[in-house]
């Protein structure tokens, strides 16, 4: 993967409480493994993947693949190396905001790492998905997905539960995370080219959504 | 955001850790940022094709695009609403699905912008507009972490231009391989030798170099060749690099256009660049930032061994000069310690080191002994030929895209005969170590005491002399054999204003390389024609003594001022050295 033969460099960014796996969710995706150890992160490290992106036309008709070169940073989630941590949220372009179902306290501290994220990443509102991990502990499980899903929606991102020891929507996440991506950068792009054109009805979605996440953040 | 942070209050285990970290994320850096470059070259390429239609100013009557004509009736072009030319129909990208398109241009356009992360910087840019438009916090991080490290490993004044243009690179390799001194100087020197490549003249002069450099002086005249670049020479570097490292190095100068057009004008009105190959021209700048760094001097040194086996062919009816090159044998190992080799060959035409004379064959994968069956073109007229040599050499693709150099043939094209078959056809060549140009310490024939100037003076444009005082020998010395020397240099202006400079002081030393650039700034080639340069050497004195003059030597258009000896007048020398701009010029003087 040192070539430079790829269409996008996404940049991912796995945020959340120390020991709620994001280490192991990210190890599972890249390389579709489960280490049940726990090793904490030493401040910041990152995995890569190449994906291949199909991109959707406003009907759903499936449209151009691209190479996607996935950049997935994970970071450390103790205390002691917040500051190190967080510079690297302006770095990237969507987060994968993760807590442990089994434990209340994670969490709980899904709105303060909310508020780390507005307060650093590259803009107001960016691409966050929620993912609560380790469904697969149904019998020590503390946060319902009622709680999970309601939270999500107030910020207005989507909500997965998934395992990294099953590997149970691990994909799916941050699949979702890479396609709205990927709209971000088209709207992005079509919003400053070319004022009003076609996608009239697209941009118009997207301020929708922007001002109903601008709501949440105060 | 604008908070410091660093990697100093981490257990050192840590911070070996996250470096690793960070290391990896340049590489990948790296390897986005040439991708990016050449997205962009793309674009470029595109734009160029349209270029005719507006000098001809018939937009109207031809596609912007392509150039074909456009009919009254038929085929009558159409209107881009990205860029308001008229394009033919063969010409327009249809935006997904819709009816709405744009011209190629204009397309291509945006794909960069999305392609690139642009999208992504402008809105950063937004929330964060202070900040560095494209650093990313891993290399902001290894920055400052190779900052702090610079203090403890360099001790003499580097130049703080350069180097926050090269320390992407340089750096890196500092923090990667924890050699401290002798390795950085080494880089340092490296840097600088290509440098002077450029400034170098002819080959003769490369050779006689060659044979007066020791690798004893080799490292140390490393930190002050640094240190004597002038500012042209730093301007120059960063001509070439600040167009080539568009992403990560803009934090100096968020107004740093990336506009390629821009970079292209840079770049051809440095003067060392003779480009012969007018087609391609103007994609010169753009194309690659590697052989911007290793032009730079920005790459390790291997011992070098093995041989390279090619061919050379011209044909003089098409005016193609032809460089089959087949492959290597023996090579030196670019990472000697993890036995790795990915080698592949670049060539120049010398004196063109621009962009657009380099041909490069593909990477070849841990290898000694690649074999690569590319042939490599030039279109030169015979005429130019003559005056041109052709440079083969061999680069190992290292970790963090970091160029090792694994050796060079040299051959001038003078004297080869195209004509006879026996030379085209395949020939191995020993690979050698690269030619040391420039400053090298002169050859010494007078007995007497001398400094040895190695005198690189430059005046340039902003009108600068500058010139590195290499060593002295043979002075007259304490009773304890020793000497605490330094260096006086003074330039008389016409209008007798006297510009003083000063070296360090070199302790308990008989024969003294202080190797130390004084640099008068703001001189005209005008008035260095009617000033003279003083040197004088002196022998620090203690404990409040006044120091003691070991001798004096002049430069200088004024005859009677001047204590020259009948070979080499230093009037004569001085003329020299004005008739040479941007040249450097070894001189040996007689104190006196």
């Amino acid at each position: 993967m040192t070539d430079g033969d790829y269409d996008y460099l996404i940049k991912l960014l796995a945020l959340g409480d120390s020991g709620v796996g994001k280490t192991t969710f990210l190890y599972r995706y890249t390389d579709n493994k489960f280490n049940p150890k726990f090793i904490t992160t030493v401040g910041i490290d990152f995995r890569e993947k190449r994906v291949v992106y199909n991109s959707q036309g406003p009907d759903g008709s499936s449209g151009k693949a691209f190479k996607v070169h996935l950049q997935l940073w994970d970071t450390a989630g103790q205390e002691r190396f917040r500051s190190l941590t967080t510079a690297f949220f302006r770095d990237a372009m969507g987060f994968l905001l993760m807590f442990d179902l089994t434990s209340q306290q994670s969490f709980l501290n899904v709105r303060n790492w909310m508020s780390q994220l507005q307060a650093n990443a590259y803009c107001e509102n960016p691409d966050i998905v929620l993912i609560g991990n380790k469904a697969d502990l149904p019998d020590q499980r503390e946060v319902n997905e009622r709680q999970a899903r309601d939270l999500a929606d107030k910020y207005g991102i989507p909500y997965f539960e998934t395992s990294a020891a099953t590997g149970q929507n691990v994909e799916k996440a941050v699949e979702t995370l890479l396609d709205l991506i990927m709209k971000r950068m088209e709207q992005c792009v079509e919003k400053t080219q070319v004022p009003g054109t076609a996608n009239g009805g697209n941009s118009g979605k997207l301020d929708g959504e922007k001002s109903a996440e601008k709501k949440c953040a105060c | 955001m604008t908070q410091e942070i660093n990697l100093n209050s981490l257990k050192e285990l840590e911070r070996e850790v996250i470096l690793q970290v960070l290391y990896r994320d340049q590489k990948v850096q790296n390897i986005e940022e040439e991708r990016i470059r050449n997205l962009k070259t793309h674009l470029q390429n595109l734009r160029w094709k349209g270029v005719k239609s507006t000098d001809q100013d018939c937009r109207g009557e031809s596609c912007a695009r392509c150039q074909r004509a456009l009919g009254l009736l038929l085929n009558r072009g159409a209107v881009c609403r990205g860029c308001s030319y008229r394009v033919c129909a063969e010409c327009r990208v249809f935006l997904r699905k819709t009816r709405a398109w744009k011209c190629t241009v204009c397309f291509e356009d945006r794909n960069v912008k999305i392609k690139s992360g642009q999208w992504f910087f402008e809105e950063r840019a937004k929330k964060f507009p202070t900040e560095g438009k494209h650093e990313t916090a891993g290399a902001k991080l290894l920055q400052s972490y190779q900052k702090l490290s610079k203090i403890s490993v360099v001790p003499p004044t580097p130049p703080p231009q350069s180097e926050n243009q090269c320390c992407g690179q340089t750096g890196l390799q500092e923090l990667g391989q924890f050699k401290g001194f002798n390795k950085s100087v080494e880089n340092l020197f490296l840097s600088v030798t290509t440098h002077m490549k450029k400034l170098s003249k002819s080959q003769n002069d490369m050779i006689s170099d060659k044979h007066r450099l020791t690798t004893g002086h080799r490292q140390s005249a490393g930190r002050t060749e640094r240190r004597s670049q002038s500012d042209t020479a730093i301007n120059a570097t960063r001509k070439v690099s600040s167009s080539d490292i568009l992403i990560s190095l803009n934090q100096e100068d968020p107004k740093h256009s990336p506009d390629p057009v821009l970079k292209q004008e840079r770049v051809s009105s440095s003067p060392d660049v003779c480009p012969l190959f007018s087609g391609d021209l103007r994609h010169g700048s753009l194309i690659s930032i590697n052989s911007t760094c290793t032009e730079m001097g920005n790459f390790d040194n291997a011992n070098v061994t093995g041989e390279i086996e090619f061919a050379i062919r011209y044909c003089f009816e098409t005016h193609s000069l032809e460089i089959c090159i087949k492959a290597c044998k023996n090579l030196a190992y670019g990472e000697e310690k993890k036995k790795k080799c990915n080698p592949y060959v670049k060539i120049y035409l010398l004196p063109d080191r621009s962009s657009q004379g380099k041909r490069k064959t593909r990477v070849q994968k841990n290898t000694t002994d690649p074999t690569f069956q590319e042939t490599l073109k030039y279109q030169v007229d015979p005429a130019q030929l003559a005056a041109r040599r052709l440079q083969v050499s061999v680069w190992h693709l290292g970790v963090l895209t970091r160029r090792v150099f694994l050796g060079e043939v040299l051959i001038p094209l003078a004297t080869w005969d195209f004509g006879d078959s026996a030379t085209q056809a395949f020939h191995w060549y020993p690979l050698r170590p690269k030619v040391r140009p420039g400053l090298g310490l002169p050859i010494l024939r007078e007995p007497h005491p001398q400094p040895n100037n190695g005198t690189g003076d430059q005046p340039s444009l902003n009108g600068q002399l500058c010139l590195v005082v290499l060593g002295a020998k043979n002075l007259p010395v304490r009773s304890d054999g020793t000497l605490n020397s330094f260096v006086k240099g003074c330039l008389t202006l016409p209008d007798q204003q006297k510009l003083r400079l000063k070296s360090p002081v070199l302790k308990k030393q008989a024969c003294p390389q202080w190797k130390h650039s004084f640099v008068f700034n703001n001189v005209t080639t005008s008035q260095l024609k009617q000033s003279s340069l003083e040197l004088t050497v002196w022998d620090q004195a203690i404990f409040g003594m006044s120091d003691r003059l070991l001798g004096r030597a002049r430069l200088g258009s004024k005859e009677e001022a001047a204590g020259g000896t009948d070979s080499c007048s230093p009037s004569l020398q001085w003329q020299k050295v004005l008739s040479n701009p941007n040249l450097w010029t070894d001189v040996t003087l007689i104190l006196h």
